[in-house]
This record gives structure tokens, C-alpha cells and sequence, in this order.
């Protein structure tokens, strides 16, 4: 891997906090000023290494690596650092909790207006939406298990007072974002010769099979999922017509708390729950960020600190059903038939008759998700990956752009989509700008990577991965205080004509993102090859042999010299069995090196056979 | 304010580094003093170079007044009792510097409350005077260190900040030692909080210093193979943790020493004549020791967890 992820997270981290010090203040907010997605974002580039990759560690200030501390000098030495990340969290969770204690999960700048002259009304900018549920579940659940291992050291009771207030904010907010999660889970269902119906028809017809043929075989293979969907009745809407099997239907997440979507019964006081107007139809965009966020409450990490109490157990147990078939359901129609698959057609057409290749990234996004969970084959996980090799090409982040080339738009200004029900608060129907193409790809390239147990295919996979690293390289901003962080899309694409100085924390806590994963691969032991194996085997027994036969022969009797080379040769063939199953390369070089010197006596004494 | 430095076992550098700092504190334009504490072998006059007191002073020195057989211990002046070229004569902007050795020949002598109020009225004395009084310490569990806790706990004392510098060489015995000074059974808590300490106050004011320390990334180790180095980097983390676990980790360490050649075969000042013209000491150990210097003092270091 081209990729070095401690390097180039510690370069993060010092760009970070180079570009929001500013005269020894926080600066929340970068191109995209501050809200609480952007906010939230901001923390993850510098929280996100700090709670997933053990080198990354700051709540243990004991026993922080120098270079990490290094990097994160403009906070302060190891004690100031834990504490300043812990008032910036605290910060942040004041920050966005109203007058009332109602936690706040508004998009804010992050609102397109169609019309610059007609801007988004006070409330629309305050909705709430899913990408700052996701960003929430991730932040909180990073912050809980900071506080509960810093905790460990501090002795300070101020500081433990700051812990207790910043751990039950985080709590408080993590349970708002669960129930929020809750219900604007939306299912959206349809005639199957209404135009919705006909598309996702058309989508999974493939082998260009009868209507009625393709229609019988979608229904059956989605028969338990909607057994599945009936019972998905906590913060959702009734909808009428899912028992109806001649009826087609979708799931997944909205952008926002759906119309009507009833409140949630629910022990913990997490103030108000507002009432929704977001349409209930899945967006993929949200349902990817949604999936992704709701993984983090049921990691291993997550479980192994205990980090939720008991009523979120109870609900993120409602959340992890829906999980499970949002993911099935997409995983099922991506897949569909016994010829090509569905998600193999670039571009992905939504039922709502929208195409690009960036559907095809997100519904490929959710089917990598589910992969491990299917023990999908080797086949399976190569075919994803050749997907996005291609969307690579597509996008044109492998292949060079021709002159207006419209791949281009989709990295910069990136995909729009409206978000309906928006204008029910009056004001314009707002949009909401998805350009996070390129590390997305990344990182389900990376993951998938991580899966394939074949070597060739996997180096494959990781190939296509340096290329994606190198084209986000490009598009890193070079000079000013934001350097090294993203994201300036003309460095890659020469037709961009705009030109960033500050950062955008939604695309650089997504790289920080794809490099977490990277380094956790890294970390991970390195997949021994059948083949290398069989051969180190091979080695290590013809040399064993013949160092027997050496021992037979009497040489232990020969002097100084020659003990001191059986030595050595014992030594090698010893450390060779020890790591002959996890590393048989370097078990393959340890043997060859003890068969050489064993043909060398071996060679020397032919030699006095030649001349006698 | 009142700087005591001790150490768990001998050879730690304790004496060295403690006089190398209060000279860098002279030199950052502060009045210092010196106090010979360690009376089982007073070496003050040795690492100070000043020959009229070089095994301690025969003209009446700490053993003596705290006996009670003088009204006074003496005073030396390093920038005009020096037998070193680069200590004489005080350079421009720099503060007093003053010792107060122990007795020639003077050893040990057990803690009496004459003893105990002989101390407290020379603190007081020193305090007025002086803006540091650093007070070296014999090693261990020591008379020394229990008259100095029972003074520091004296009423008449409750004006006067004292602070504590424990300092140990960066190695697995060393750590354990040194936490269990502190911490451990008729350690340093032990004994203060039976003398009237707070327990919780008397053990935020100790910090460690850690000597002759080996940094494995360091340029300095460019002789070593790799694999020697891979080898040091392990045993650097799991010395940390150990460290950690024993409480001596770095949130309570307020600097430390780099293993200097100077140091380990001459104990002596390093002057910056030593880095800079005669080049025989590194200029990384004079700035731990000016880092150290200005740490005594500065109030964020001392604040902790």
C-alpha cells in the first residue's frame, strides 16, 4: 500500500489544529462555516484516529507516542491536550443544545438554496438531518468511551466534575440521535406499474426475463423482508399497502424526520422531539451515512467498553432490525438474478428516475457493508470490486477528463439532490450537495480489500486503492494555513475554476475516515499465501533433514568453528517453524539461509571425495 | 519557594542536576540558593568547583547550625568563590548564587524538634532573600528528608510554596524505586502526612525528573544498528507503561535528562563554554536542564490531572 496512514493522519492532525488555532482560540467552521454536521466533522478529523487506532491514543497522556504529541503541539503538552479536547467537546455539546435541552441537529450552511435571492427561512435552516444524526452517534459514542478511560488518571476533582457534565451531555445527546435515526427511517411503497414500479423493474430485469416472471421471482425474494418491514412500527408512520403482495415498496432513511412520524416512548429526558415534514421515501445517500453511523453503536468497541446504557441498548436493538434489512433489501435488488447484476448496469437508476454513477457508488457502498455478514464468496467480493474499478474510470479518477466532461461536476460541485418537504416551513424546496465520490470509493476499496482472502485479487483491489490515495493527494489544498487538508477539486480536475483557502471538514474528516480504516489494516497481521506456505514447508523439511544428517555425521565433535555454524543454522530453522504459519516468506529466506550453508560443507567435502 | 530534590537510590544524577539548574536559574536573572542537604557526603563544593569547600566546609556549615553549635551556616558565593574560569564573575544579567555546604567530615544525625525549628527559622531567612532555595537531599528514606517535611509542615512555614523533585533513571528498577519513595510505605506521603501534611496537596507538588536518559529516536544512537534500535523502541513503550502503572508516568514527570557524556564522567556544571567553544557537551542536556529551570516555577506544569 502506497498509503502511509500514521504519517499522513499525524500531518492531518497538525494541519488541524494549525488551521483552527487561531491566536490560541478555536475556530469552528471552515468553507462551509460552522453547523453542527461541520462542527461535528471538524472533531472527528482530530477524535476519529484518537478512539480507532491504538497508535492514535490520547486518553492514556502517559503513554502517547512523541510523535503523536508532536503533532498536536499547538494544544499544548500531554496534559493539555486530553483536557483541551475535552472542553472543545463539551463546547460542541452546549453549542448545539437549545434553550430547553433539546439536543439541536440542524444542517445549517450546509443548505443549498436553489435561488441566491430567495435564501432558507430561520426555520429550515434549524431541521434537523441525518447526516448530523450519524455524525452525533459516531462523535458521542468516541467522546463516552474518551471519558471513561481518561477518567481512569485524573484526580483532579474539577476535572472530574468537567468529565461527569461532558459524559452525560454526550449520552443525553447520543439517545437523541438514536430515536432521531428512529424515525426517519421511511418506507416508501409503490404500485408495480406505477412509474417507481416500472424503473425498479427495468433495474433488476437484466436478463431481459417477462414482466410478470421478473415481478413474481423480486417478490418472492423479498417476501421476508417485508414480513420483516411490518414489524418496523416504533417512530415510523403506518403505511398502507406493504401486506399487499402485488405491491413494491422501498426502505431506508429520509433526509430528515419524516411527516407524521410519531415521538418515542423513551426513560431518558432528551427534551422536545420536533415534529417531522421530511418526505418518507429512502434517499441513498442518507441511508449509506445512516448505515454507517448506526454500524459504530454495534462494534466491538462499543461493546466492549459499554458504552450504552440500557434504554439505548433497547433502542439501537430496534435500530440494528432496520439495519439489517435496509441492508438485505439493497443487497437483494443490487444483486438480483442469476446473469448480471443489477449494480454491473452503470449507472444505478433510482425509482425516482435519477442516474449516476454516484447511486452506483452508494448502493455499492451498502452492499460492501453487508458482505461480511453474508460470508459472501471470493467471486462475489471480486465482482464488487471490478464495479468500482470501473466507477474509478467513470469518475475519471483513474482515467483523465476531456474537456467538459460532466464526471467532473460529480467531484465538484458535487451531486444535488432535493430534499423534499423542505418548503412545507416556507422558504424554497432546499437541496443538499453530496461531492464525497472519491473517498467513499476509497474506503469501500480498502474494505472490500480487507475481505478477499485471494492475494492477487487483493493486491489487485489495493492497486486501485493507491490510485484513488494518489488522485486525493492532487486534491489537497497547497498553501495558506488550511495546507494539507482538503479539499481543492481543481488539483485533480484542470476545468475547475474555483479556488478554496480554507477547509472543508466534510470531505477531510471523510479522507481521515478512509485512512483510519487503511492503518487498521495495516495493523492487522498480513495474509499468508497458500502457495508461499507450501513451499516454506517444503524448505523447512529438506533442511531440517539434512541438518540431521549433519548431526549424524558427527560435526557436534569438530571444533569451535564448525559448532558455531550448526549453531547458527539451528538458530535460523528454529525462528524459521516459529513464523512459518503467519509470515512463510520471511520463514523462506531464515531456511534458505541454513541450506546454503549446509551446501557449503556438503560442497566441501565432494571436493575431497574428487580429489582422493 | 522551597525546591527539595531527593532520589530513591544513589547515582541517579540527583545532586548534578539539581546544581546544573539552579545555575540555569541564576542565569535566567534569578537569586538563587544552594542547600546542601545530603549529610552523609556533602559534594556541593566538588560540582560547584569551589576548592575551599570541595567534601564541605570547615568554617561552620549546615551540620553545625542545625546541631545548634553556630548562630549561622556559611555562605559561599559561586561567582566569586569559584575556582572555574567560567564561573567567575557573574555574568550580566544573571541572579546571586549562593551555596550553603554541609560540614567537612559531618554525617548523618537524627531529627529533633530543635533541629526541626533550627530549619524553619533558615527557611523563613532564605525565603525573604532568595526567590529559590533548592535543597538536596540525601538519597532514600532519609533524617534529611523527615526534617524537611516536618519544617515544611511547621505552621510558621504555611506562607512559604514548597515543592518536591524526585528524580530517577529511566529503567525498570529505577521506576519502581522511585514510585515507592513517594508513594509506598513510609514514603514521602507517608511520613508528611504524619508529620501534618495534606496528603492529596503534599503529593501535587511532587514531580519526577528522569536521568540519563537513552531516547531511542534519537540522532545521538545513529552508531547503533537498526536492530538494536527496533529492540530500545520496544523497551521505551514498555517502560512507559510500567511507569504509568506506578504512577511516575509523564503527567507527573517535569522533565528529564538526556544521558550526557559530561555528566557520566565528570560530574560537574555544564557551562556554556562546555556546548559552545569547547563543544564536549551537548547542547539538548543544557536545554532539559534550562527547560527544567524555567518549570520549577511555571504554574500550568505543576497543575496535572
Amino acid at each position: 500500500m502506497k498509503i502511509q496512514p500514521r504519517q499522513q493522519l499525524l500531518e492531518i492532525w497538525r494541519a488541524t489544529t494549525r488551521t483552527s488555532i487561531q491566536n490560541g482560540e478555536w475556530q469552528w467552521g471552515g468553507r462551509d462555516r460552522s453547523n453542527s454536521i461541520s462542527d461535528a466533522e471538524q472533531l472527528l478529523c482530530l477524535l476519529a484516529p484518537a478512539t480507532e487506532v491504538a497508535a492514535f491514543r490520547l486518553d492514556r497522556p502517559d503513554q502517547t507516542a512523541e510523535d503523536v504529541l508532536g503533532a498536536l503541539r499547538d494544544f499544548g503538552d500531554s496534559v493539555e491536550i486530553p483536557r483541551r479536547i475535552v472542553r472543545l467537546l463539551t463546547e460542541y455539546m452546549q453549542r448545539y443544545t437549545d434553550e430547553s435541552g433539546t439536543p439541536v441537529f440542524s444542517g445549517g450552511s450546509y443548505f443549498v438554496a436553489p435561488d441566491p435571492a430567495r435564501p432558507p427561512t430561520k426555520e429550515q435552516l434549524a431541521l434537523d438531518m441525518v447526516d448530523s444524526f450519524s455524525a452525533s452517534v459516531t462523535l458521542t459514542l468516541a467522546t463516552i468511551g474518551f471519558v471513561r478511560v481518561f477518567r481512569t488518571v485524573v484526580r483532579r476533582d474539577d476535572i472530574l466534575a468537567e468529565l461527569a457534565a461532558l459524559e452525560s451531555m454526550a449520552s443525553t445527546r447520543l439517545t437523541a440521535a438514536i430515536i432521531g435515526l428512529l424515525r426517519s427511517f421511511s418506507i416508501f411503497v409503490f404500485d408495480a406499474d406505477s412509474d417507481e414500479g416500472r424503473r425498479l423493474c427495468r433495474t433488476v430485469n437484466q436478463a431481459g426475463l417477462p414482466e410478470r416472471r421478473v415481478l413474481d421471482e423480486l417478490r418472492e425474494s423479498l417476501r421476508e423482508i417485508r414480513a420483516g418491514l411490518r414489524d418496523v412500527t416504533i417512530g415510523v408512520r403506518r403505511v398502507e399497502g406493504l401486506e399487499n403482495p402485488n405491491r413494491l415498496f422501498e426502505c431506508g432513511w429520509s433526509w430528515g424526520i419524516t411527516k407524521g412520524a410519531p415521538q418515542v416512548e423513551t426513560v431518558e429526558k432528551i427534551g422536545e422531539q420536533r415534529e417531522g415534514v421530511a418526505q418518507a421515501a429512502p434517499y441513498l445517500y442518507f441511508t449509506v451515512l445512516a448505515l454507517d453511523g448506526i454500524e459504530d453503536l454495534f462494534s466491538e468497541r462499543t461493546r466492549i467498553l459499554g458504552l450504552l446504557n440500557d434504554e439505548q441498548v433497547r433502542l439501537s436493538r430496534l435500530l440494528q432490525q432496520r439495519w439489517d434489512l435496509t441492508q438485505q433489501y439493497w443487497s437483494t435488488i443490487a444483486s438480483f438474478g442469476t446473469g448480471r447484476w443489477p449494480l454491473e448496469d452503470l449507472p444505478w437508476q433510482t425509482t425516482d428516475g435519477r442516474e449516476s454513477d454516484y447511486f452506483s457508488l452508494l448502493v455499492t457502498s451498502v452492499m460492501v457493508q453487508d458482505l461480511p455478514g453474508r460470508r459472501a464468496s471470493t467471486a462475489d467480493l471480486g465482482r464488487v470490486g471490478l464495479v468500482l474499478n470501473e466507477l474509478a474510470n467513470r469518475a475519471r479518477i483513474t482515467r483523465r477528463p476531456f474537456e467538459k466532461d460532466p464526471a467532473v461536476a460529480m467531484h465538484s460541485p458535487g451531486v444535488a439532490f432535493e430534499l423534499e418537504g423542505t418548503e412545507e416551513l416556507g422558504g424554497p424546496r432546499l437541496s443538499w450537495r453530496a461531492s464525497d465520490f472519491a473517498p467513499l470509493l476509497l474506503r469501500r476499496a480498502t474494505r472490500i480489500a480487507s475481505l478477499l482472502p485471494d492475494t492477487e485479487a487483493r493486491s489487485r483491489l489495493l492497486g486501485l486503492a493507491d490510485q484513488i490515495w494518489d488522485h486525493l493527494v492532487s486534491r489537497r489544498i497547497r498553501e495558506g494555513t488550511a495546507r494539507d487538508l482538503w479539499d481543492q477539486p481543481s488539483g485533480a480536475f484542470a476545468g475547475v475554476a474555483e479556488h478554496y483557502q480554507q477547509a472543508s471538514w466534510y470531505y477531510t474528516s471523510r479522507v481521515v475516515q478512509c485512512l483510519v480504516t487503511a492503518a487498521n489494516i495495516v495493523g492487522n497481521r498480513p495474509l499468508p499465501s497458500e502457495l508461499l506456505s507450501g513451499i516454506a514447508k517444503d524448505l523447512l523439511s529438506e533442511a531440517e533433514h539434512l541438518f540431521d544428517q549433519e548431526l549424524l555425521g558427527g560435526s557436534t565433535e569438530a571444533g569451535p568453528a564448525m559448532r558455531g555454524t550448526l549453531q547458527e543454522i539451528q538458530t535460523n530453522l528454529r525462528r524459521a517453524r516459529t513464523i512459518i504459519s503467519d509470515r512463510p516468506g520471511s520463514a523462506m529466506v531464515r531456511v534458505t539461509e541454513a541450506l546454503l550453508v549446509l551446501d557449503r560443507l556438503a560442497a566441501a567435502r565432494e571436493d575431497m571425495g574428487g580429489a582422493g | 519557594m522551597l525546591i527539595f530534590a531527593t532520589s530513591d537510590k544513589g547515582g541517579t544524577g540527583r545532586s548534578v542536576t539539581t546544581s546544573n539548574i539552579t545555575y540555569r536559574r541564576a542565569l535566567q536573572g534569578r537569586d538563587v540558593c544552594y542547600l546542601d542537604f545530603d549529610f552523609g557526603s556533602p559534594t556541593v563544593g566538588a560540582i560547584f568547583s569551589v576548592n575551599s569547600a570541595l567534601r564541605g566546609t570547615t568554617k561552620g556549615g549546615l551540620h553545625s547550625y542545625l546541631q545548634g553549635r553556630i548562630p549561622e551556616p556559611q555562605r559561599l558565593d559561586v561567582w566569586s568563590e569559584s575556582d572555574r574560569n567560567s564561573l567567575r564573575n557573574k555574568p550580566p544579567g544573571a541572579g546571586r548564587l549562593v551555596l550553603l555546604p554541609g560540614d567537612q567530615g559531618g554525617g548523618e544525625f537524627s531529627s529533633t524538634p530543635e533541629t526541626v525549628k533550627r530549619c524553619v527559622k533558615l527557611f523563613l531567612r532564605l525565603e525573604e532573600e532568595f526567590e529559590l532555595c533548592m535543597v538536596d537531599l540525601s538519597a532514600g528514606r532519609s533524617y534529611a528528608t523527615e526534617i524537611a517535611l516536618a519544617a515544611t509542615a511547621d505552621p510558621e512555614m504555611r506562607m512559604v510554596r514548597s515543592r518536591w523533585l524526585v528524580f530517577h533513571r529511566w529503567t525498570r528498577q529505577h521506576i519502581i524505586a522511585a514510585s515507592g519513595l513517594v508513594y509506598g510505605e513510609r514514603g514521602i506521603i507517608d511520613i508528611g502526612a504524619a508529620r501534618g501534611h495534606d496528603r492529596e496537596a503534599l503529593r501535587n507538588s511532587i514531580r519526577f525528573v528522569r536521568t540519563a536518559v537513552v531516547d531511542p529516536n534519537s540522532p545521538e544512537l545513529a552508531g547503533l544498528r537498526s536492530t538494536q534500535v527496533a529492540w530500545l523502541r520496544d523497551c521505551n513503550t514498555e517502560l512507559q507503561e510500567l511507569a504509568s502503572r506506578y504512577n511516575v508516568g509523564r503527567t507527573v514527570t517535569l522533565g528529564s535528562v538526556p544521558l550526557d557524556p559530561v555528566l557520566q564522567w565528570r560530574e560537574q556544571l555544564i557551562s556554556d563554554n562546555d556546548v559552545w567553544a569547547r563543544q564536549v557537551a551537548n547542547q539538548e542536556t543544557v536545554q532539559a536542564f534550562d527547560e527544567l529551570a524555567k518549570r520549577l516555577t511555571d504554574e500550568q506544569a505543576w497543575e496535572g490531572l
